[in-house]
């Protein structure tokens, strides 16, 4: 027989609240129900419990259901064209309950209050009786438009089973009594955020929360006082709201929200007023449970007092203090604070007594961005290409929401592909690619540094292989085996400084580095640093330092580093800005240390994990962090004898390479990339103007290849199809080349003696 | 023995509107013996808030020590009182409603006993004479519910009655009217009366004018509320 399938209609008004299931009488026949007799409908994400009743049109193929009695998510499955087979409708037997136990939500907490246990009780037996209930199962009586809201069975008696009628006789057990909108906010905990990368931090609130609601009698006796507060410190998108949303819904605790703008008032007094009104909500939620009265961007809400004139704000923050000293150990509330500029929060605030601990949650590692990664694409239909360690590598310096973000990005690009028919419904590599093309990290938004450059590869350069090779062993090595290098106690180069003279690819090699490896690519010049302003041009560049920490690994490109820095030795301006710049770049190379709120990651407890590939794969992302947690500072000048000696020391710019003027070999090959695009007649022999381009740099022999072709276009016509031999000689005749032998020597032995 | 179990419901069903009939005039008594113990209590609550906002200090009769406190606790005590009468009438509302949900069991059980025998077609036959008896169990049960809900509201309404606030007793008057689902008291009337008395629909019927304007009066309530209009449809 085939399977009949009802199509689900809204329930006619007369029904409601009556518990039926209108069928048509052949459906109730073939399934074998006699009218009002309970059936269970067992849909996919949920159940509920009716009596069947044929339709008073008797019309076959429909179904009306009233969802008073049925499992929590059951009404939001009864959308329209909602089909529900036969299979899926159950006759039950329903004996009568001796006893149940009930939670019962009411509308407000003031009905909670005024009324007596043994009311409600009453009132809930009353409501109950007559309906057929099944455990877990939650009564609607909404309709009844009293107080109480919801019934939810929790147990009935263990001779009845699991389902039963509730008669007259049967009798009722109030447990809990709840507040609609506690129940609506512990139903969503159970859908609980993923987080990933924030165990640490996350046990640490827990712990903090759940303290001094589990062993109160503990801390009483050893006489402590409860931590109540926590300042959460940590760049923008780490996650940081939601690492609180999160732990509140773990914990199930209540939450009250603070918003700065909110708060502040127009009339004097009145922003003092919603605080204290803040606090007092979560007084008074607490006397529930626990409760977490959290201030986001709490920085908005408590500047420094000594820095502001404006009595109202200073009101404020004086209020907020007292407030926060005022918590007793009786209001069981915490305050967590979040903000990402900690330094400019009233220093009063920051004591013990008021935020007791600071967390700081910094800008995610390799293995945290893994873990966040594997909780964002928990739910993506991910094909199998995608390499998520290959992309978390990739994404340095990127924070939780730039990463959701990535992926948000990706699936679009997949729904955008999969549109136009050529691919599957599941996000590949591809699209993640395409996706990080768009989705830059927000720690390099507004960064004065960052370039954009058409790539290079290192094919594309002629000639120079030891140089490469020596750039290659720097910079591409670290990143690409680690624990080689952590293997033989290498550390790689803080910086590298490049010179040579003029016009032979320094700038091009660094592009190609920094191509080839995939790191953040920062480039400065004169023109982002300078300015008018005195102390401006040594915060923009202790700025871009942090910026580029924040993203490491990172290369740091210093254009004619001789331009920007100037020596110290050159006495002509002692106090130049230039000098100034010196010594901020020393500074931040070789400091004491970083600021604590540039830490990156969380601290970690090193956990042996079980499973010897796991373990593997750990160690390689922990090797990758050490080796590469720096910023390579690659400095090209050709003048290096201007440059600052403390500069040069190891520990500073401590590889130096020379960038030679091509050789003969070297010559023919750039000739060679150079001709490439060119139509050649068969009579050019690169090989002979190689020869004869002595002390020609690589920028001068480009320029002589496309002097060749002008003079092409200009001798013959603009249809000409190919470049002679002769015009390359007649354009080598009006060259000079732009290099001397003098200044090559002196190079060759600027760094020898 | 269908037929025996079928007539043996259809009496008990008779005998059941017949006694809805008697429970609903006797439901609207109590409830108009209600309505002027709650238009007092409204009264009370007026005179509550004169007293809150009367200047007694000004008038004559300052001279009494702690006027305003002991008006006050007269009005209380009064208000209770009138309380404790309406609880008593609801008394009368609950047993009429434990009355008519015996009798819903009551049907509902002998309907269980001899569901095996009964063939659900049998059950759901209507003529122009008589409806169903899924009709009817439906009707009864629906009655059942409708008693059954109104006194919980009735009785929740009263219990949370706070005599101190001055604008919960004012304003219960006409909650309780609020409470008053018209739409369910004419389905109940309506329903009585047809089941009880099918036979008086028959010369109606037999005419063959069914349009819902030119139907006797038992039926209008029924076809005006909008529920069973369907079941005119089918009958025809």
């Amino acid at each position: 027989m085939e399977e009949m399938c009802l199509k689900v209609l809204p329930l006619d008004p007369v029904d409601l609240g009556t518990q039926r299931c209108r069928l048509g009488p052949e459906a109730m026949v073939s399934l074998g129900l006699k009218i009002g007799f309970p059936v269970r409908l067992s849909l996919s994400g949920g159940d509920c419990l009716c009596t069947a009743w044929p339709r008073s049109d008797l019309a076959e193929g429909f179904l009306q259901i009233d969802t008073k009695c049925a499992t929590k998510d059951f009404t939001s499955l009864m959308n329209r064209n909602l089909l529900v087979s036969l299979s899926q409708i159950k006759a039950v037997t329903c004996p009568k309950v001796k006893c149940v136990r009930v939670n019962v939500v009411v509308q407000s907490e003031e009905f909670k209050k005024n009324s007596p246990v043994h009311f409600i009780q009453d009132v809930v037996k009353d409501m109950l009786r007559g309906t057929y209930v099944s455990e877990r199962h939650v009564v609607n009586v909404r309709h009844l438009g009293t107080p109480v809201q919801l019934i939810v069975i929790e147990r009935l008696h263990q001779s009845t089973g699991e389902t039963g009628l509730i008669t007259g006789k049967t009798s009722i057990s109030v447990g809990e009594i709840q507040t609609h909108s506690k129940y609506i906010s512990q139903q969503k905990e159970l859908s609980s955020i993923a987080l990933g990368g924030m165990e640490e931090v996350c046990a640490l609130l827990k712990e903090m929360l759940n303290l001094p609601l589990n062993y109160p009698g503990t801390l009483q006796k050893l006489g402590l006082s409860c931590p109540k507060g926590v300042l959460l410190i940590g760049p923008p998108g780490v996650g940081k709201t939601t690492l609180v949303r999160s732990v509140v819904k773990e914990v199930g605790a209540s939450l009250v929200t603070i918003n700065g703008p909110v708060i502040l008032g127009s009339r004097p007094g009145e922003s003092e007023e919603n605080l204290r009104k803040m606090f007092q909500r979560a007084a008074q939620a607490s006397l529930d449970g626990p409760c977490v009265l959290f201030i986001d961007e709490i920085d908005s809400l408590c500047p420094k007092r000594a820095g502001s004139r404006s009595a109202p704000q200073n009101r404020t923050v004086a209020q907020l203090l007292t407030l926060m000293d005022g918590i007793g150990s009786v209001q069981r509330f915490v305050v967590i604070g979040a903000t990402n500029q900690p330094d400019t929060l009233d220093p009063a605030l920051r004591r013990p007594g008021r935020f007791d601990r600071e967390v700081i949650i910094g800008v995610p590692v390799l293995n945290e961005r893994k873990s966040i990664l594997d909780s964002l694409t928990s739910k993506m239909a991910l094909s199998d290409n995608v390499d998520l360690i290959a992309l978390a590598e990739m994404t340095t310096g990127y924070v939780g929401a730039d990463l959701s973000a990535l992926c948000r990005e990706a699936a679009l690009k997949a729904i955008f592909w999969s549109s136009q028919g050529s691919h599957g419904q599941t996000v590949g590599m591809e699209h993640f690619l395409e996706a990080f093309k768009k989705v830059q990290p927000s720690c390099l938004r507004s960064s004065i540094g960052l370039t954009d450059f058409k790539p290079i590869t290192w094919d594309q350069i002629g000639g120079l292989e030891e140089v490469k090779l020596k750039l290659k062993q720097s910079i591409e090595w670290p990143m690409k085996f680690p624990e080689a290098f952590v293997r033989l106690g290498l550390s790689r180069p803080r910086g590298i400084l490049l010179y040579g003279p003029p016009g032979c690819a320094k700038t091009t090699l660094v592009k190609a580095a920094a191509g080839s490896s995939h790191c953040t690519f920062l480039s400065v010049s004169g023109a982002d640093l300078f300015s008018p302003f005195v102390g401006d041009s040594e915060k923009a560049l202790a700025q871009l330092f942090r910026q580029a920490r924040a993203c490491a690994p990172s290369i740091l490109f210093l254009d004619e580093i001789d331009t920007l820095l100037g020596s110290r030795e050159d006495s002509r301006a002692p106090h130049s800005v230039q000098a100034r710049v010196l010594s901020v770049l020393l500074n931040e190379m070789d400091g004491v240390g970083l600021k604590t709120l540039e830490r990156r990651g969380t601290e970690r407890q090193k956990y042996l994990a079980e499973g010897s590939s796991d373990v593997k794969e750990e160690q390689q992302m922990e090797y990758h962090e050490v080796c590469n947690k720096d910023v390579i500072i690659v400095a090209a000048t050709n003048r290096p004898g201007v440059i600052d000696n403390a500069l040069l020391r190891p520990g500073r710019l401590d590889k130096i390479i020379y960038v030679p003027p091509p050789d003969l070999e070297a010559r023919l090959a750039i000739l060679k990339i150079c001709t490439e695009k060119m139509p050649l007649e068969e009579d050019v022999s690169l090989k002979e103007l190689a020869e004869e381009t002595h002390l020609f740099s690589g920028a001068d022999l480009e320029n002589l290849c496309k002097e060749a072709a002008l003079l092409t276009l200009q001798e013959e016509s603009m249809e000409a199809s190919t470049i002679k031999h002769q015009y390359f000689q007649k354009s080598l005749q009006s060259m000079r080349p732009s290099l001397s032998t003098q200044q090559i020597e002196h190079y060759q032995h600027l760094f020898m003696s | 023995m269908s037929t025996c179990a079928l007539s043996s419901l259809h009496h008990a069903l008779k005998r059941s509107f017949e006694v809805l009939e008697q429970t609903q005039e006797r439901w609207n008594g109590a409830l108009s013996a209600c309505s002027p113990l709650l238009v007092s209590l409204g009264n009370l609550g007026e005179q509550m808030r004169a007293l809150q906002r009367a200047p007694l200090e000004r008038t004559p009769m300052r001279a009494f020590p702690d006027l305003r406190p002991r008006l006050r606790f007269k009005l209380l005590q009064a208000a209770d009182a009138l309380v404790g009468k309406l609880l008593e009438q609801t008394s009368v509302l609950q047993s009429l409603r434990d009355m008519m949900s015996n009798q819903a069991a009551a049907v509902f059980q002998l309907y269980a006993q001899h569901a095996d025998a009964l063939e659900l077609s049998s059950c759901l036959r209507r003529s122009a004479t008589c409806p169903s008896v899924a009709d009817m169990m439906g009707w009864l049960q629906d009655a059942e519910r409708y008693y059954h809900n109104e006194f919980l509201k009735r009785k929740v309404l009263l219990e949370t009655l706070r005599p101190n606030d001055v604008s919960d007793l004012q304003t219960s008057p006409k909650r309780w009217e609020s409470l008053t689902n018209q739409r369910g008291d004419d389905c109940i009337t309506g329903e009585a009366r047809r089941a009880s008395r099918p036979a008086s629909c028959q010369p109606m019927l037999r005419c063959g004018t069914l349009s819902p304007s030119r139907v006797s009066h038992p039926f209008r309530d029924i076809v005006q509320g909008g529920v069973l209009q369907r079941v005119l449809v089918s009958i025809v």
